[in-house]
This record gives C-alpha cells, structure tokens and sequence, in this order.
C-alpha cells in the first residue's frame, strides 16, 4: 500500500511538472492541441463521407458509428494525454543511454518511464471525445443509468491498458532492435481497426483482429454497454484481454531490461 | 550544364546508398501499411454490403484506388523531407551550400529522388506477398492513354509534395520548431490529397474546390488517372492546373529561401 502511495505521489510530481512546462510553452500546447483535434476531424470526415452513400457500416448506423468512433478517438487520447511521449522517448533513451536515470529512480522503472510526461493536448482532445460520445448517444437517444456509465468508464480504462501494453510492447523492441522507429508506427496501423464495428470481421480477419490482437474488442466492448446494456462476454472478454497484455508487457518489458548495456547498448 | 548535372548525379547516388542504410525501416514500415490495407479493405467491403456502387463506383474501383494509393504513398510521397531541412537549418549544417557552387533545392530534390526510389522499390516486395490476397480485387482501365497521361503526372505530384515539404522545412527560418505545422497540414493533405477517402465522394461543390487546391495534385489526381476516376477532359485540365501549381509553389519556394536567408545567422563552420 506504501509503495501504490509512493508511486501515485511521484506520479503527481511528474504531472505538475509537465503543466508547468507545458505553461512555459503555450503556443507549442495549442498546436499540438490542434494537431489532434485536425487528426480526429480525418476520422470524422471519413465516417460522414462513407454515410452521405449508405445507411450503414455491418447494420451500425451513422450514430452509432460515431460513439465507436468517439469512444475509440476518447481511449486513444487519453493514452495519448498520459503515456505517448514517455513511451515514445524510451526508445531514445535506450540508445542514448538515458535510460539510466530512470533505473535511478526510486521506484519500478516502468512506471517511472511510462508516466514521466503528461501531454495537456492529449488530455484536452479527450474531453472532445468524450463530448462525441455525448452526441452520439444524445442522437440515438440513450439514457444510460449509473451502473452502465461505471462500467463505460470501467472498459474505456481496460481499453485503456490494452492499447498501453501494445504500445508498450511495440517500443520495448528497441532493446534487441536499437531503433523502434518504424515498428512505433505499428500501433498506429492496429489502431485503425478499433474504428470499426466488430460485425464487419469476418473470416481469418475476425481471428487476427477480433481474437488474436485486442484492436477491435478495445473499443467495441464500452460502446456496446451504451448500446445494448452489460454483455458479460464482452466486459469479462475485454477484461480479461487487459489483464493478458498487460501482463506480456510487464514481462516483454522487463526481459527487455535485463538486456539493457547503459549507454554503450 | 552537364558538370552541373554531375553534382546532383552525385548527390542522388550518396542519398541512395543513405535511404538503402534504413532499407529495414522502409520494410518494416511497407509492411505495417498492409494492416492499414487490410483496415481499408475491410471498411469499404462493410460499406458496399448489399450495394453495387459508392459514389459511381463498385467495390473493386475502390479497392484499387486505395491500393494505388499505398503505391503511390511510397513512391512519390514527402516522408521526413521537411523535417531534415528544418534539421538542416537549425543546426547551421546548411552553412556550409551557402559556401558551395550548389543549389539547396536541387540537391535536396536529388536525395528525395534516390529516397522514393529505395522506398518505392520496397513496397513492392509487401504488394507482391499480399498479391495472391487482393489480385481479385484490382480492376486497371485498359486504357493506354492513362499510362501515357500518368508519368507526367506523376512527375509533377512528385515535385508538388517534394516542394510543399521543402517550403514547411523552410519555415525553420522563422520558428524554432515546425513539428506541429507539419503534422497539422498533414492531416489537411490526407483529407485534400484522397488518401482517406476518393475525393469525388465529396459533395459535388467541395470536389470542385478541391480540384482548385494543390493538395489534390499530391496524390488523388495520379490515382484518379490510373484507376479510371476521371477521363480525358478532365485529365488534360489537371494536368495544366498541376504544372501552374508546381510553377506557384517553386516560386514560392525561391521567395522563402531568398527571405529566410536574409534571417539565417551562420556561426561557426
């Protein structure tokens, strides 16, 4: 319990430092903020475009599509707002040789890397997201009770684990790779797929993407508690799917570590 | 003119044997594009069920013009251009041509050339072991003169992307730091230049405008050629509107670099 303690309190350190600068460095905030908004209106584009020709997506409707969309856009922000550039600066760090002063630190080294940085972009895009969700759900007319936005939230923060132990593993190969640049871009790709309903996979996609990797479950199981109330397959399968990865990431990660030379690897 | 030409043969030999250096990172990143492929193939496959056409076009159209797209991406794209500009500039490694008989810009269009060269080269090698997969797929107009009409425009959106590049990496002039700008007009040329979705999908009054913007020559213009999106006409106007494109931004290019330069503080060597 001391060390939760312990850990939490670093972990707010780091955060008040990362507002701080984050301060120091306004206009560089408001066009990262921009970045991502512009990165989100792409995806929305793309929906509105595909439903101007058609009712709908494997019998998901418009607005349906949109509190996927908005649910998968709300996980990827807030992995975005709390773990991206730590995760993204571990690779340097590995070559460089920077890395040390995390193993410095006192506490897990994971931690210590994966929560570093937080980006006030990626948090703000987050509550635009969120606010898809809304009018996603206020065009189909939802009215979701207490339990069934606890167990939104409760999934969003699997997905949430789900898609950093997939980050996680695709920048820890930068121990036996030296250079993770363009597996990084890896995640980027399977992202794509939690966009789309989990009815439109079929044959060997719906093994690799719906069972073998976690891209599609990520974000259709929270959007289907909106939709269609508690499915226990989806929430324990998505439960379940998080403790997984998670669990091969923290062991990915740290066989990883063992291999780390300091500044000479 | 051919001692001139020497320089920059040189130079594209020297940026070919540096993009063969990160032919693993060519390969690995050619090979991640196929799961966008796939996620592309999948999406419209769900979008077409139960329907003939989208916008005019049935599904194997489509499915080629994406696939074109992904080929096209990695041989006439700008991947990190502007960036190793702005590097170039920020770090004062551009001192030294200012001190040379060589032109910046065609020297880094050389090394931009052997760069598509490398990169389109190995897409192919991802393409052809997912051929077997979508060879069922592809549906090309027989048409030869789309072939014919394609080099040229291929060219011209080669030299449209290099240069909207090569201006952002310019800009380094006057910010310290272009990262941002850079990743914010992506997202405009993906939506403008047709890689998220073909562009006469549009409403017809936002296509029409489009047709007016460079973005649109960057990429959906030589695929729309080669996939039989649009015909003759309407090929041969782009085709002019594209080279006054590529004249408007050279120009622009030229005005950046001569007033950026009026900027640039060199120290040191």
């Amino acid at each position: 319990m001391n060390a939760l303690a312990q850990h939490l309190r670093v972990w707010a350190a780091s955060a008040r430092y990362s507002l701080t600068r984050a301060l120091m460095f306004r206009g560089d905030v408001l066009i990262w903020s921009l970045v991502e908004l512009f990165w989100m209106g792409v995806n929305l584009l793309l929906v509105e475009v595909i439903y101007r020709h058609t009712d709908s997506i494997a019998g998901w409707n418009r607005a349906e599509m949109l509190l996927l969309l908005g649910t998968s856009l709300l996980i990827q922000r807030l992995l975005m707002g709390f773990f991206w550039s730590g995760l993204y600066d571990l690779g340097r760090n590995v070559r460089n040789g920077h890395l040390d002063f995390f193993l410095a630190q006192p506490g897990s080294v994971m931690f210590m890397v994966s929560t570093r940085k937080l980006d006030p972009d990626g948090l703000a895009n987050s509550v635009i997201a969120l606010g898809l969700v809304i009018y996603a759900a206020g065009e189909l007319g939802l009215r979701p009770g207490p339990g069934q936005l606890a167990l939104y939230a409760l999934l969003v923060g699997c997905g949430l684990v789900i898609h950093y132990s997939v980050l996680l593993l695709s920048t820890a190969s930068v121990f036996w790779l030296t250079s993770a640049q363009g597996v990084e871009g890896g995640y980027f790709s399977l992202i794509e797929f939690s966009r789309m309903p989990r009815e439109a996979f079929r044959g060997a996609a719906e093994v690799i993407f719906v069972w073998l990797l976690p891209v599609v479950v990520v974000s259709n199981a929270p959007a289907r508690v909106l939709l269609h109330g508690f499915e226990p397959i989806w929430a324990l399968g998505l439960a379940g799917f998080a403790a997984l990865w998670l669990g091969l990431a923290i062991v990915v990660f740290h066989r990883g570590l063992r291999r780390y030379a300091s500044a000479s690897s | 003119m051919l001692r001139a030409a020497g320089k920059y043969r040189q130079a594209f030999l020297l940026g070919l044997q540096g993009s063969l250096v990160y032919r693993w990172n060519f390969a690995v990143r050619g090979f991640f594009s196929l799961f966008h492929l796939a996620a592309v193939f999948i999406l419209w496959g769900a979008a077409f069920a139960g329907r003939d056409q989208v916008g005019g076009f049935d599904l194997r159209q489509t499915l080629t013009y994406f696939t074109t797209i992904l080929f096209l991406q990695f041989l006439i794209s700008a991947f990190n251009e502007d960036y190793q500009i702005s590097e170039e500039i920020r770090m004062g490694l551009i001192n030294q041509f200012l001190l040379k008989p060589i032109n910046y810009f065609l020297y880094r269009l050389s090394i931009f050339a052997a760069a598509r060269l490398v990169s389109g080269a190995l897409i192919l090698l991802p393409l052809a072991a997912a051929y077997p997969f979508i060879h069922d797929t592809l549906v090309f107009p027989g048409e030869p003169w789309r072939l014919a009409a394609a080099v040229p425009a291929l060219v011209l959106s080669a030299l449209v992307q290099f240069t909207i590049a090569y201006c952002f990496g310019l800009m380094t002039f006057w910010f310290l730091e272009i990262q941002g700008l850079v990743v914010l007009s992506m997202a405009v040329e993906a939506i403008l230049g047709g890689q998220i979705f073909p562009l006469d999908l549009l409403p017809p009054a936002l296509h029409e405008a489009a047709r007016f913007l460079p973005f649109y020559y960057q990429m959906y213009f030589p695929a729309a050629i080669l996939t039989g999106r649009i015909g003759p006409a309407e090929t041969a106007e782009g085709l002019a509107l594209q080279a006054g494109w590529v004249v408007l931004l050279l120009l622009l290019a030229h005005a950046l670099w001569v007033r950026g330069l009026r900027r640039h503080t060199a120290v040191g060597g």
